[in-house]
């Protein structure tokens, strides 16, 4: 726990925009970035996006142009969100939009930059609903919630049991992660919840459910919430005397560093699916993992980092192929330029679990990059954590959509 | 004993009082009459400190006590009696007596005068582990007395003890205050009960629109005919009038 | 059966943590004559400060209480001597000041959650304490925890107590607390007594902070809903009344879990604020409400 150290760093990235390298070469590509920097990780993820910019632009730039790079905190805070999108559509009239990396907040983005005709791509937002708006300017790097949902509830049907109890907090990605994994429980075994427990988002006290869902008797427990709140919930589970043998499963927040670190042992046994695992054994991860450990601190880079990158790496793709002007009368077809280059991003073969690619259409076959969720559980607790894959698993590109 | 001097107070920018003059010897009693409103319980808060002095001065024992803490006048032994139905109504009599003897620390001192104060008021030992807001309007009197007491005064400052109480009541209280000026302590009285103040005081003054309107030996002030006329409302002006 | 009586324990354990906080908070409405606005991030200081005792300086979780209570202590008496004491009037009064009182308390609510954000970040943070095995009674599991929680909050009780109905300081309190100008007459120094009463009612909140850290985790933002929670506790017992803040607490705590369990367990927290809506309107002074204070 490194109390007291981080403050002073921090508040200088909260403070307001960080500008990489301005000096004016041939043209300058303009992208504006909003996402969540209030935790420690987003913080060191902000920096890591940042960073990685600011080493393209030393090598030489995307063929002769520079990136500027406006990176802005949005709290996971959809106004705050939608206030920095309009800020670097209308007052930096940036080419290229990255954020959220919470679905609360890329949800309603979407539709600023669908209207206002700028390129969106989504470094971490797991909600079905985004691709599925009909947008032609959105892409999303990770894994959509819709294969989350599949995965976890063919894992959890036909190897832990049907009947399970649901943890349910109230923001837009957990929700969406309820529901969706309720209605696979449905369609693939025919199995109702047997305890639903709708919460807050930031809710303390779960241990009523806990004793409810213990006399209930079920061979699991789903908890979806963001990783504070599913780490109180999994701490007090073992309180109520909810036994090891009742498999914990997660939402797409239990890959967040906080998980194993507040829940200690508690985390013991916990699974879900993610875009990355830190305990991928490919070299291109080791190396990664290093990367993060070394110049960010982190123990074990989650899919939040991991996305990060795949996104600075598949941007880079894009606008070397895009052919831009960078000229004040371009703009717009610059922005159309770069949306349609992102789009003819095709297996791209990085950090994540599956290849990347995107196509023109504008529905969630085509925007939703990743169709390879990997099924994750944790084999120790606390800060030095450790996980393992328990499958990989490539899903049907309509999954979800019917 | 104590000394007021051209005394100018008031509340936020509403001056009350323009000017008092009130001395009082050692051993005495001295009693302040006058009517509602014109400024005794004024008076008596810038005595103790619970508001500023504007301009002015207050001796006691020769020295300042003018915008001192209220702590720190009471420590210097003048202690101020308020008016009957504030005591602390959820704590027991004994407990608001030793509220009083707060300042003080021998204990066997503390006990001698707690002794002395249930010897004044015997009603009030009977209660001592009541609450004092189960008593009535004259034992609650007694005790606000008896709590001063118990501060180790040198000198009792007593706002309006009659207030709202029956004669015989007022007679009791009355006579244990003689009681106690005879022990030693000096007391000054406010008053609005002009007959029962003169005659258990060696010297009064009365005040009205925030001045000393006429002062004299007690046995003066009786018979003056304008002391009543204060009371009956009416200004200088009318008063020079009636008597012409 | 086992399970109400699980029922039970839950609401106990919290109920008394909420009646800690709430005691804080009568405490300073008896005492200083405002609604403290700003009491949940004094406790959530607290919580932060006994989590920095114990794991960055080792010291026994017992002992961390105890730090964490002195440290919040003294730093609710500085908020109080620099900040407060200027909106409320000096000598004779401390009579609220209109909004402007509560508006401050708001403030400095936003400027502690703020100071806290930076030193600690916005992260939770875990509070492990190896309490060892749970008691195991039939069925029912009883964490060691809650049994801690319950003792501290029963010794805090007890000494606060003993300090007030006891101690020559606990007298000059009480006399602070029913009638400011009368204890200044009685030669009482007010301003310092009502310091006291801050920085004991600081403290106490700061003990609630440490003592739910292991159930609950510690973060920046846990102060809003304890507030409510302890707010809704005095109401209910009766505000400016000290054992009912506590049974106030208890009710509160029992309360919302019985409804989590019986009635529906989603939105969890409105049990409290049906609670305290029952109560108002039957009882509108609260179970143990004390008449209207005297004011001079």
């Amino acid at each position: 726990m490194k109390m007291f150290s981080r403050g002073l760093v921090s508040t200088a990235l909260i403070a307001g925009v960080l500008v990489v390298h301005t000096s004016a070469v041939a043209g300058t590509i303009r992208i504006g970035a909003t996402m969540r920097m209030i935790s420690e990780n987003g913080q060191k993820y902000g920096q890591m996006v940042a960073d990685e910019f600011d080493l393209i632009n030393k090598n030489g730039g995307i063929n002769g142009n520079t990136i500027e790079l406006s990176l802005l905190n949005d709290e996971c805070k959809s106004d705050k969100g939608v206030a920095n999108a309009n800020k670097f559509i209308h007052e930096q009239k940036v080419h290229l939009i990255i954020g959220s990396t919470c679905s609360s907040v890329s949800l309603p983005i979407v539709d600023v930059t669908a209207q206002a005709r700028v390129p969106q791509i989504i470094p971490h937002s797991t909600n079905a609903k985004i691709t599925q708006k009909g947008s032609a300017w959105v892409f999303r790097v990770p894994v959509s919630g819709r294969y989350y949902a599949g995965v976890n509830a063919k894992y959890t049907g036909e190897n832990i049991g049907t009947k399970i109890a649901y943890i349910c907090a109230a923001d837009a990605a957990s929700q969406n992660d309820c529901d969706a994994m309720q209605d696979q429980m449905r369609r693939q075994f025919n199995a109702e919840p047997a305890y639903v427990a709708q919460v807050q988002e930031k809710e303390v006290d779960f241990r009523t459910h806990m004793l409810k869902i213990k006399s209930a008797n079920v061979d699991g427990i789903m908890i979806a919430a963001l990783a504070e709140t599913m780490s109180r919930a999994l701490l007090q589970s073992y309180e109520a005397g909810i036994g090891k043998s009742v498999r914990r499963i997660g939402s797409s927040s239990a890959s967040n560093a906080p998980v194993p670190k507040i829940a200690g042992d508690a985390v013991l046994g916990v699974f879900y699916t993610a875009a990355y695992a830190a305990a991928d054994k490919r070299p291109i991860a080791q190396l990664f993992n290093q990367m993060v450990r070394d110049k960010y601190g982190i123990h074990a880079p989650d899919h939040d980092f991991s996305q990060a990158y795949d996104l600075v790496r598949i941007v880079e793709i894009a606008l070397h192929r895009a052919n831009l002007n960078l000229s004040d009368g371009s703009l717009a077809a610059d922005r159309t330029a770069i949306r349609d280059a992102i789009a003819s991003v095709d297996g791209y073969r990085g950090l994540a679990s599956g290849p990347i690619s995107f196509c023109a259409a504008p529905t969630p076959q085509c925007r939703d990059g990743n169709k390879t969720p990997v099924l994750i559980h944790y084999t120790k607790g606390g800060e030095e954590f450790e996980t393992e894959v328990l499958a990989r698993v490539p899903m049907p590109i309509n999954f979800g959509l019917e | 004993m104590l000394e007021v001097r051209d005394l100018q107070t008031g509340y936020g920018r509403i001056k009350i009082l323009d000017g008092v003059n009130v001395s009082v010897a050692g051993g005495s009693i001295v009693t302040v009459l006058g009517g509602n409103g014109t400024g005794k319980s004024t008076l008596l808060k810038a005595l103790s400190g619970l508001i500023p002095v504007w301009d002015g001065e207050i001796l006691f024992d020769g020295e300042s006590i003018a915008n001192l803490r209220p702590d720190r006048i009471v420590n210097r032994g003048l202690i101020q009696v308020t008016q009957g139905k504030e005591a602390y109504p959820a704590m027991t009599v004994e407990e608001n007596l030793m509220v009083g003897a707060f300042t003080r620390s021998d204990k066997q001192g503390i006990r001698r005068d707690l002794d002395k104060v249930y010897d004044y008021f015997p009603a009030l030992q009977e209660r001592r582990r009541q609450l004092s807001g189960t008593l009535s309007g004259g034992e609650v009197q007694m005790l606000v007395i008896g709590r001063g007491l118990m501060a180790n005064p040198r000198m009792l400052m007593l706002d309006e003890p009659s207030a709202a109480l029956a004669p015989q009541v007022v007679l009791n209280i009355f006579a244990n205050v003689y009681r106690i000026s005879q022990s030693g302590v000096t007391i000054l009285l406010v008053e609005q009960n002009v007959r029962m103040a003169l005659l258990l005081a060696g010297y009064g003054y009365i005040i009205r629109d925030g001045r000393v309107l006429i002062e004299g030996p007690a046995e003066e002030l009786s018979g003056d005919e304008s002391v009543k006329l204060s009371y009956l409302g009416g200004t200088v002006a009318s008063r020079e009038q009636m008597s012409s | 059966m086992e399970a109400l009586l699980g029922f039970l324990i839950f609401g106990v354990t919290i109920g008394v943590v909420y009646g800690i906080v709430a005691l804080g908070i009568s405490l300073i409405y008896t005492g200083l004559d405002i609604v403290h606005f700003a009491h949940g991030e004094i406790y959530m200081f607290g919580a932060f400060l006994g989590l920095v005792f114990a794991h960055q300086y080792n010291v026994p979780y017992w002992l961390a209480i105890l730090c964490a209570m002195i440290v919040t202590g003294l730093l609710g008496i500085v908020i109080e001597r620099v900040f407060y004491r200027r909106l409320t009037r000096a000598g004779g009064g401390y009579t609220v000041a209109g909004m402007g009182m509560i508006i401050c308390g708001f403030g400095m609510s936003v400027v502690l959650q703020n100071i806290a954000f930076l030193i600690w970040g916005a992260d939770a943070e875990p509070f492990p304490v190896n309490f060892g095995m749970p008691y195991q009674i039939g069925e029912i599991f009883l964490p060691k925890s809650y049994v801690a929680t319950a003792v501290a909050a029963l010794v805090l009780m007890g000494g606060l107590h003993v300090f007030l109905k006891k101690t020559k300081i606990g007298l000059a309190v009480r006399a602070v607390a029913q009638n400011k100008d009368i204890a200044f007459l009685m030669g009482i120094n007010v301003p310092l007594m009502i310091s006291l009463i801050f920085g004991v009612a600081c403290a106490i909140a700061a003990a609630a902070g440490v003592l739910i850290g292991p159930m609950q985790s510690v973060q920046v933002e846990m102060g809003y809903l304890m507030l409510m929670k302890a707010f809704a506790a005095a109401v209910v017992g009766g505000f400016g009344s000290l054992p009912g803040a506590i049974l106030g607490g208890l009710l509160v705590g029992i309360f919302e879990n019985l409804g989590a369990a019986y009635i529906s367990g989603s939105h969890k927290d409105i049990y409290a604020f049906l609670l305290l809506i029952l109560v108002l309107m039957f009882r509108p002074q609260g179970l143990f409400g004390v008449e209207a204070k005297v004011k001079a």
